[in-house]
């Protein structure tokens, strides 16, 4: 091997990326955050799929955590830091006449709070919170909101009793339309945080958004010629295109007010790895760093999709997750679950480790996070859509009293907990989906 | 807990959403139908009209609304015409059995059945007379597979769409359906970094580094992966286009009087090279047992999977012991890979001659206009204008004046053209784009691209973009020519690729993931074998004019050495695939190929359920219904080891609301259960003897799997009608909708007649309505009858 030195320029990120990481200090790293006094309030949501075994996920207490249930337990040294809320309910999962599907409809009802068009094609949610929080705050940072996700989406086939897999395989959408699909690629999340590899000069940059932007309004003036000619359908397709140069648009404007890259202080992945524990471990670590550095303050992470078949074979189970969770009551098929869920739990317990371990201001990162861990059934084997498995980890900016669990009034709308949410995001709003009123009882007054 | 709460929901949303409620919402069904044909009254009175009353009507009444339906108005025999998707739906209830529910009384099967014939009867002489409807095709972006091969034919550069670009949605079972393909602003990211890439790497404007890099992957350092003996396998990324010398390392020797190998080696399982290894001792002098080699190819900028092995190594096959296998006393291997490079390639790359048409640097203005037009004229598929020349001329100019070359200039121009909606989507004009009586004929254009992406996946090549041009397309013979021209082009992989390996589901085979406790056997290798036989099974149907009745009885197909010793066929030697005669009815057609059995399986085990279903929708067309509400869906997966699955699944059938549709899947599926999960055949599954034989609704029964495709053969018109519903639907880019049954009924005949030939289907479908014209766009206001319901407060704070 010669030398880095000889190296072009274009070739030093190179590596299989496996060593562990610690976050590196970013603290000159981030202007943003510099200039205000006050630390910003960060967001995420992580959705685990096929609901969960519930005696393994609820305590049987309300108030001050005792001893944490057997799903929970990997996140025993965090405990102070959790809000474990019961009864929140997404009504717009249930049937509502629409019969069989209920993965796909809880899937996409999850942050968007509409009971979703039950269609092959013609796809229809609506536009979800996070991406709401996201158009109002989001010209504060690079990115208005990360979309990170683990499995690969389905390739052929329909995904739930006549949903489309648009509906599984995103969480947040854009408009109504428009879903927003997760990346599963370590290197490509690496590539969109870091960049491609090429360093380059600031003339360098700055010539490249100037061609960009020249090549955006030429587009744009394209679009607006083939338009004249068009039925409604077809303009609403270009529109999105539309949409979507205007987004692009807006980041070559803030990444030429932030000049300042980052470095991540870890090699380039090569691809995912097919262990699911590393893959999570490279894409949440990526995740962390883009909120310690405030290039975003809004992820929505899919661990797997709703209704997925994954086996899990690092656990010795090797039968498919969904088919298991039809467990019948049967103890083995339940019990196989539960250490499905626990696993799961157990990777996204290794993140609130890192952000807690990461010093922000007097305190630590995790302190002005909201990271929501939760599931869209409670019940898989009967598809419930009511008290479904959630946690709230982190003070949300000092705000929220953590150590204990909450228990709502039977039904409250999980859009409730949006509301709330929304307010220590700096965008209060009155109503989402079907809320009515904002989740009480859980700040420290 | 549940119950409560569920229903006190439930009650809610029928008071508040009942006044909402009928079964179908207004849909266009196309241009005035021509005088329909009345309705037969009396028939309806007398074979519909009593069961609605006596076994419907006691629950779906206004006062009832039960699943929010009252049934009511339609005991008028009008509303047959008036408002056909509702009854599409009563008859799909009835005739599936889950109407009228458990419990409830029941007319007799028979009565049933006349019910059922009427309707479909009376729904057969509607769509006859429907007065045909192109219906439209909604702009389609080009998704990823169709932008990596329209790259490859517009540049000469094979860049890797799927890893880049997130995966696209899919309708009706296919990924090119113009309504569901969204663009997101990560998408629109993607192709700005795309268009820079491409063009870059096109134009070949990065300069090489000035020194070559040496990477080396090496069993010691563990970046090599082991396949087997003499088998390895490394992960590199090429990073500039170019030529490169690849050494090997070979640690060992074998004994003095042994013969060398040949050894080749693949990029991402394509061959490039092959040299012979000598492995007797050589005479070079080194501590240990040593010698290497080394090739010079052209190898492309992106992340690659090389591969290095022994080919047809008569002596690895007698070792089985890794201490020999890798002693280097007793044998040679490979032990290491090592790129050098990139060097510049002597000949001028491809792609720089489809750009260059002329010399820029004698040429001057005129050539780079001539350059950049003949750029946009086939990145837009279509003739450019003068004004559209001159607003991308202005990206050269802008290039220069930052002080960049013409060339830096030309690229500019073409990452512009790369990004554009011309590029991207596949716009078809309408002069009266809100008017859905005006039906009109796409212009011949527009019908190259619609050809060129139904068959190829990519863009018109210039044979076929010049007749468009001409105006020659509207010629009958014309078409047909270059439909014969393109069926046999090797472009039509992408066909077997895109339009097979959704249809049959073979692109699953990679998410697919067998048991490897259960299932030793299943390997990379074994995978991508099974992938192979179905593809160019597919193809050679295809190319050569087979009968659509090979793809359920072919008595041949296409093996290597590996998948034939795996299907326990004797003589195929090698590792090239070919047509193979087949002799004992263990196999044929493609519900015996192993991918087909791979994707329809459980990890563990194999599910007759899914297997059924798999055939009910990709085989006979005849989807079952999705489960009724509150109903699981039938699940299997806990098979015991005191009970056959069998007995089991037969136990669950009790219900007769599942027993309507798991009878007909059930029954499918198990015949096919000589194969296990992974495609092998098997007479026992665990200690229980395999049971095969089944009846058919129809009442043919069989006892193998062989008779089981003896029956699927009588049914050769509705397995030809799903066919063609299907290439419909992959053709033209969206789902089939009523008025499309008189075209897909009209294709299906002339296939009768034409004793089902592949080529044919093609043929027709080019040549329907549907496909060569679109009309304007029904403008509606209640699309959405059916709002989300909105739950209203008191529940919440019950």
């Amino acid at each position: 091997m010669i030398t880095q030195k000889a190296l072009p320029r274009r070739t030093f990120l190179r590596g299989m990326g496996s060593a562990a990481i610690a976050l590196p200090f970013l603290d000159a790293m981030s202007p943003a955050m510099a200039a205000t006094t006050k630390s910003p309030v960060r967001m995420a949501f992580f959705y685990v799929p096929n609901g969960m075994i519930m005696d393994g996920w609820n305590p049987s207490y309300e108030g001050k955590f005792q001893e944490l249930p057997r799903a929970l337990k990997p996140l025993e040294p965090f405990k102070e830091d959790i809000l474990q809320l019961g009864n929140l309910t997404h009504n717009t999962g249930r049937a509502l006449l629409d019969g069989a599907g209920d993965h796909g409809r809880c899937s996409g009802s999850y942050l968007t709070g509409v009971q979703v068009k039950k269609s092959l094609v013609d796809i229809k949610a609506s536009v979800s919170f996070d991406q709401l929080v996201a158009n109002e705050i989001g010209k504060q940072t690079r990115f208005p909101s990360l979309e990170l996700g683990m499995e690969d989406a389905r390739q052929a086939g329909d995904c739930d009793s006549g949903y489309a897999c648009a509906y599984t395989n995103n969480l947040a959408w854009r408009s109504e339309t428009q879903p927003v699909p997760p990346i599963l690629d370590p290197r490509a999340l690496f590539e969109r945080l870091f960049g491609k590899g090429l360093p380059m000069t600031p003339e360098e940059r700055l010539r490249q958004s100037k061609y960009r932007r020249s090549i955006l309004d030429f587009v744009t003036d394209d679009t607006h010629k083939l338009e004249s000619t068009l039925g409604p359908t077809d303009k609403r397709k270009l529109d999105e295109y539309l949409s979507s140069i205007r987004e692009v648009e807006r980041q070559i404007d803030r990444a030429e007010k932030d000049n300042a890259q980052i470095d991540p202080h870890m090699d380039k992945p090569y691809g995912i790895p097919a262990d699911f524990a590393e893959h999570f471990r490279m894409m949440s670590n990526m995740m962390a760093i883009a909120f310690q550095a405030d290039q975003t303050r809004i992820v929505t992470f899919l661990m797997t999709h709703e209704g997925s078949s994954r086996p899990y074979r690092e656990l010795g189970i090797p039968d498919g997750h969904h088919p298991l969770t039809h467990h019948r009551n049967q103890p083995d098929l339940m019990e196989k679950v539960r250490q499905i869920n626990t696993y799961h739990v157990q990777q996204f317990a290794s993140f609130v480790e890192k952000m807690k371990s990461t010093k922000e201001g007097d305190g630590t990162l995790l302190d002005n996070c909201m990271l929501v861990y939760g599931a869209g059934l409670s019940d898989p084997n009967t598809h419930l859509h009511e008290d479904l498995p959630t946690i709230l980890v982190g003070k949300g900016g000092g705000y929220f009293k953590t150590g204990r669990r909450v228990i709502a009034r039977r039904e409250t709308p999980m859009c409730n907990l949006f509301l709330t949410m929304m307010d220590r995001m700096g965008v209060p709003t009155e109503n989402f989906g079907d809320s009515t009123g904002k989740l009480e009882g859980l700040d420290l007054a | 807990m549940k119950s409560k709460a569920q229903s006190a929901a439930t009650t809610i949303l029928k008071a508040g959403s009942a006044a909402l409620l009928t079964l179908g919402t207004l849909v266009y069904a196309g241009p005035a139908t021509t005088k329909a044909p009345a309705v037969d009254a009396a028939g309806f009175d007398k074979t519909v009209k009593p069961v609605l009353k006596n076994n419907c009507s006691g629950c779906h009444n206004p006062g009832m609304m039960s699943g929010g339906v009252n049934l009511l108005p339609y005991a008028d025999a009008s509303t047959l015409s008036t408002d056909r998707e509702a009854w599409d739906k009563i008859v799909q209830k009835i005739e599936s059995g889950e109407m009228p529910p458990k419990g409830m009384p029941r007319p007799p099967q028979a009565q049933i059945a006349t019910l059922v014939t009427f309707l479909k009867g009376e729904f057969a002489k509607a769509d006859a007379a429907v007065r045909p409807d192109p219906g439209r095709v909604t702009a389609r972006r080009m998704n990823r597979n169709e932008y990596r091969n329209t790259i490859r034919d517009l540049l000469a550069v094979d860049f890797r769409a799927e890893r880049d670009f997130p995966t696209d949605d899919s309708g009706y079972g296919f990924d090119n359906i113009g309504d569901i393909l969204t663009i997101s602003p990560v998408l629109m990211e993607k192709y700005l970094n795309a268009a820079e890439v491409i063009a870059s790497r096109a134009m070949g404007a990065d300069p090489l580094p000035k020194k070559a890099l040496e990477i080396a992957y090496e069993l010691k350092t563990k970046n090599i992966r082991r396949l087997d003996f003499s088998t390895v396998e490394a992960s590199h990324r090429v990073d500039f286009d170019g030529e490169y010398t690849v050494r090997f390392g070979f640690p060992g020797e074998r004994a003095p009087d042994a013969k060398p190998v040949k050894m080749g080696f693949w990029m991402d399982g394509q061959l490039l090279q092959t040299i012979e290894v000598e492995t007797k001792p050589s005479k070079l002098v080194y501590f240990n047992p040593f010698s290497d080699a080394e090739i010079r190819t052209y190898l492309p900028e992106g992340d690659h999977v090389f591969r290095a092995g022994f080919i047809d190594d008569e002596f690895i096959k007698t070792i089985t012991d890794p201490k020999v296998a890798y002693s280097d006393k007793k044998n040679k291997f490979i032990g290491s890979m090592t790129f050098v490079g990139p060097y510049a390639s002597k000949v001028e790359k491809a792609s720089r001659k489809k750009i260059l048409i002329c010399d820029v640097k004698t040429g001057g203005q005129a050539c780079v206009e001539k350059i950049v037009a003949n750029l946009a004229h086939h990145a837009y598929r279509r003739p450019v204008s003068k004004p559209e020349v001159a607003a991308l001329m202005k990206f050269v100019a802008m290039a220069k004046a930052q002080g960049q070359s013409t060339e830096q200039g030309i690229q500019l121009a073409l990452e512009a053209m790369l990004v554009s909606p011309e590029f991207l989507f596949r716009v078809e004009k309408d002069p009266n784009p809100t008017d859905p009586e005006k039906v009109h004929r796409v212009s011949d254009l527009e019908l190259a691209s619609r050809l060129s992406y139904f068959l190829w996946s990519s863009m018109p090549d210039d044979e076929l973009l010049g007749l468009a041009e001409a105006g020659k397309l509207k010629d009958a013979a014309v078409l047909d020519a270059q439909v014969k021209r393109m069926m046999t082009d090797k472009k039509a992989a992408a066909f077997a690729e895109n339009f097979a390996g959704q249809w049959l589901e073979i692109r699953n085979l990679d998410s697919i993931r067998p048991d490897p406790q259960k299932f030793p056997a299943w390997t990379p290798e074994l995978k991508e074998a099974m992938r192979t036989e179905t593809s160019m099974f597919f193809q050679h149907v295809l190319s050569e004019n087979r009968p659509l009745s090979d793809f359920i009885n072919a008595r041949y197909t296409f093996l290597n050495q590996e998948l034939a010793t795996y299907y326990g066929i004797k003589d195929v030697k090698g590792p090239d695939f070919r047509r193979v005669d087949l002799t004992t009815d263990q196999r044929g057609g493609v519900l015996s190929q192993g991918s087909v059995l791979a994707v329809s399986s459980y990890p563990s085990r194999t599910s007759p359920t899914i297997r059924g279903k798999y055939i009910l929708n990709n085989i006979l067309g005849t989807p079952p219904p999705p489960p009724p509400p509150d109903v699981p869906a039938l699940d299997d997966s806990k098979i015991g080891s005191d009970v056959s699955l069998r007995k089991q699944l037969e136990a669950h059938r009790s219900n007769p609301v599942c027993a309507s549709c798991h009878s007909k899947m059930d029954v499918l599926g198990f015949g096919l259960e000589n194969y296990d999960a992974i495609g092998k055949w098997r007479t026992m599954d665990g200690k229980f003897p395999i049971d095969v034989g089944g009846t058919m609704p129809s009442g043919k029964s069989f006892q193998t799997a062989a008779e089981m495709r003896t029956i699927l053969m009588d049914n050769l018109p509705q397995v030809s009608r799903c066919m063609v519903e299907k290439i419909m639907t992959y053709a033209l880019g969206r789902g089939m909708q009523n008025f499309d049954n008189k075209t897909i009924d009209d294709i299906n005949k002339k296939l009768q007649g034409d004793g089902y030939h592949f080529q044919t289907l093609i043929y027709e479908v080019v040549r329907s309505l549907p496909f060569q014209s679109r009309r304007g766009e029904l403008v509606t206001t209640n699309k959405d009858l059916k709002t989300p319901v909105a739950k209203t407060k008191e529940i919440a704070q019950k």
